[in-house]
Formats: C-alpha cells, sequence, structure tokens
C-alpha cells in the first residue's frame, strides 16, 4: 500500500490523521549521489571532513570511497517524511537513525518507510514511522523511527500553534 | 626449531582508551553555549534545501509558514545540527591552510574529533548514528547553539576500517535565550585506519 506525497504544500494536500493506519507506506524517495551533489552536501551542512568530498582521503581513512555526510542523510529522512506529513505536520523526534552501511558516491540513496502506529496523545494526533536508507548494498541507516504529528481533520485547518 | 610462544595480544591501543570509558557520565563541555557561526537565514536554508530537493514551503514561503501558525520561514528540524558549527575561520586568527599537499587537512576544524578529551588523537573519524527529540523548529533569523558534551557510552572496537572506539555523546541545541530546541545523542567512531587502509 503506497501513499501520494503529500507535503507539497497546498492544503488540499494535507494529510490528516484520520487518514492514516498501520501499514502505510511513505513514497519513496531517490536520491543519486554524485560528487557534485556530495561536495553541494557539504558545503550546505557545514561538513567539510574529507571524508565527504574526496575518494583518495576516504579511502585512506579505510572506506571505498567519498560517502554521504550524516547531516545529509538526516536531511533525507526528513525530506521523505516532511513530503508525506505536509506543511501541517510537525516531527517530534527521530531515534535509531544508525549508519549500517557507507552511502557511497556513485551509487543511490533510497529512503522508505511506513507507518508503525497512529494515537491520540492529549489531543495530537501523533504517528511513528519506520524509516530506513537503502542502496545497492541494503539497508545503509536504520531503519530507525521518525516520530510525527498530523492535524486532526476534526480540529479545523490544520495550523499548528508555535511557542 | 624451538617453539615461540604466542605473541602477546595487541591491546596497548584498547588501553589507551581507559581514561574514556573510565569518564563515562562527565559532561566534557565549561557549561557555556558555543553558537554556531551565524544566524539562519533564508540563503542558508535554501542552500540546504538544494542538495535534499526538499520542497517544502514551510522553508522558503513566509506565507506558508505563517499559514502553518510559524512567525517566518522555519529551517528544517536536522539542520538545526549545522547551525551550531562554529566557524572554520573568523577575522584575526591564524591561517587555516598553510600547507599545499593535495590532501592536507586545515590547521584547525570545529569537527572531525579535533579535541579528542581524555582519549587518544584519531586519524579516522566518522558519525555512527543519532537520536534527535525536537522541541520546535528553529525560524530564520535566530542562532543555534550547542550546550553540553556528556560522554554516554564509550567502547573500545576493532572494526574492518581500523581501531578505535565508538562514542555517544549527547548535548542539547538551544537558541540565543539559552532556550533548548533539540536534545540530540550523537554516536562516532575515532579510530586510526588499519595500516595500507586503501578501501580496496
Amino acid at each position: 500500500m503506497r501513499e501520494p506525497a503529500a507535503g507539497q504544500g497546498g492544503p488540499a494536500s494535507q494529510r490528516y490523521f484520520e487518514d492514516v493506519e498501520p501499514g502505510q507506506d511513505l513514497a519513496e524517495v531517490a536520491f543519486p549521489l554524485t560528487v557534485y551533489r556530495l561536495v553541494m552536501a557539504a558545503g550546505s551542512t557545514r561538513d567539510f571532513n574529507s571524508i565527504h568530498h574526496n575518494s583518495e582521503y576516504a579511502r585512506a581513512t579505510g572506506a571505498p570511497d567519498m560517502y554521504a555526510n550524516t547531516s545529509f542523510l538526516l536531511g533525507m529522512w526528513e525530506r521523505a517524511v516532511r513530503d508525506w506529513i505536509g506543511c501541517a505536520g510537525t516531527i517530534r523526534a527521530i531515534r535509531g537513525f544508525r549508519m549500517r552501511q557507507f552511502n557511497l558516491v556513485g551509487d543511490t540513496t533510497y529512503v522508505r518507510g511506513r507507518v508503525v502506529s497512529a494515537g491520540l496523545q492529549d489531543g495530537a494526533g501523533v504517528v511513528v514511522l519506520e524509516v530506513r536508507s537503502e542502496n545497492s548494498a541494503g539497508v545503509t541507516v536504520g531503519p530507525g523511527q521518525v516520530e510525527v504529528t498530523l492535524p486532526l481533520r476534526a480540529a479545523g485547518d490544520g495550523r499548528v500553534t508555535f511557542g | 626449531m624451538t617453539a615461540q610462544p604466542p605473541p602477546a595480544p595487541d591491546t596497548d591501543w584498547r588501553r589507551a582508551w581507559d581514561p574514556m570509558v573510565a569518564a563515562v557520565g562527565q559532561d566534557f563541555s565549561d557549561g557555556t553555549v558555543r553558537y554556531g557561526a551565524d544566524a539562519v537565514t533564508a540563503s542558508d536554508i535554501r542552500r540546504y534545501q538544494e542538495p535534499l530537493e526538499f520542497d517544502c514551503p514551510l522553508h522558503h514561503d513566509p506565507h506558508a509558514a505563517r499559514a502553518a501558525g510559524y512567525p517566518r520561514v522555519t529551517l528544517p528540524y536536522t539542520a538545526a545540527l549545522s547551525w551550531s558549527i562554529p566557524a572554520m575561520w573568523s577575522p584575526g586568527e591564524p591561517p587555516l591552510f598553510d600547507d599545499p599537499a593535495r590532501d592536507a587537512q586545515p590547521a584547525r576544524t570545529p569537527i572531525n574529533n579535533s579535541d579528542p578529551g581524555l582519549g587518544p588523537r584519531t586519524t579516522g573519524f566518522f558519525a555512527t548514528g543519532i537520536d534527535m527529540d525536537f522541541v520546535r523548529p528553529v525560524l530564520a533569523g535566530e542562532r543555534v547553539g550547542r550546550r553540553g558534551m556528556r560522554l554516554l557510552a564509550c567502547t573500545p572496537k576493532e572494526t574492518s576500517v581500523g581501531r578505535g572506539a565508538f562514542l555517544t555523546w549527547e548535548s542539547d541545541l538551544v537558541d540565543e535565550h539559552g532556550e533548548a530546541v533539540a536534545r540530540m545523542r550523537v554516536g562516532t567512531y575515532a579510530y586510526d585506519p588499519h595500516p595500507g587502509a586503501s578501501g580496496a
């Protein structure tokens, strides 16, 4: 059971708590990892460790080649989760984000996930997602859990309270 | 031919981590908040989104952010870690790059385990995992700092890439008022690569 992405902005695409059931899949997101992209990611995350943008240096540290940095990989999970929860969703926690294998240049990292549980907590619609990253070698990160909230259709327009 | 005794176990590298193992539970910070180099700007957020192709209006459209209940565009939750990283170089500081060798490293860096604490200095270092509990997203215009650096675990271990230790650190990410925006537990592996490592 694969759901369309819901995070592309408009209220019409907003996912609501009432629409969620355990077992639903998140839309898969693919991240082809080129040198170009890894260099952009190193700059954008300010993780300039040479293992993430310099093949020779990475090999000297025992890795097969340069590989994606942690913040970039975290961002991949957030992108995939945000696509699914929409603008009115919030992210409460990321747990079990464990690096299993290198996310190497020249491969594609896919982020995949599914709904583990959904329930009301203090009036909030809380959903726990199992999320993992995979490439041609198998699971590279996780599987971990991302705890999110979704607006309640019965509660109105999906605004969240800040502060 | 005389029988030779088996070689002594090579455990010196493991013993070098004993002070860190004994320090589990200790906060290695001086108690002050170490702030990132700059406040979050809209262009910073855009650069974070670009390699992720991260199209969420909360992060680039002020109207969408306000419609969702935020006063300004927000930084993606996971980016808060990056904005807590101090500057690589600031005016008045000595040069970072004083060696023209192709793979020479900067003289200083706020990442890469440049301060190993009580542990041995290693040449290899990478993150192994992270857990984050978010209080709220960071807004454009805010600064992010890191408070505390408590060692939660230290496990020496030899792996396929070298000999070193798995370390787990806990810190809070805070705003300019010292209020927590997230708590994180970061796992790292600090190690010396096996001799002749080529990654092949």
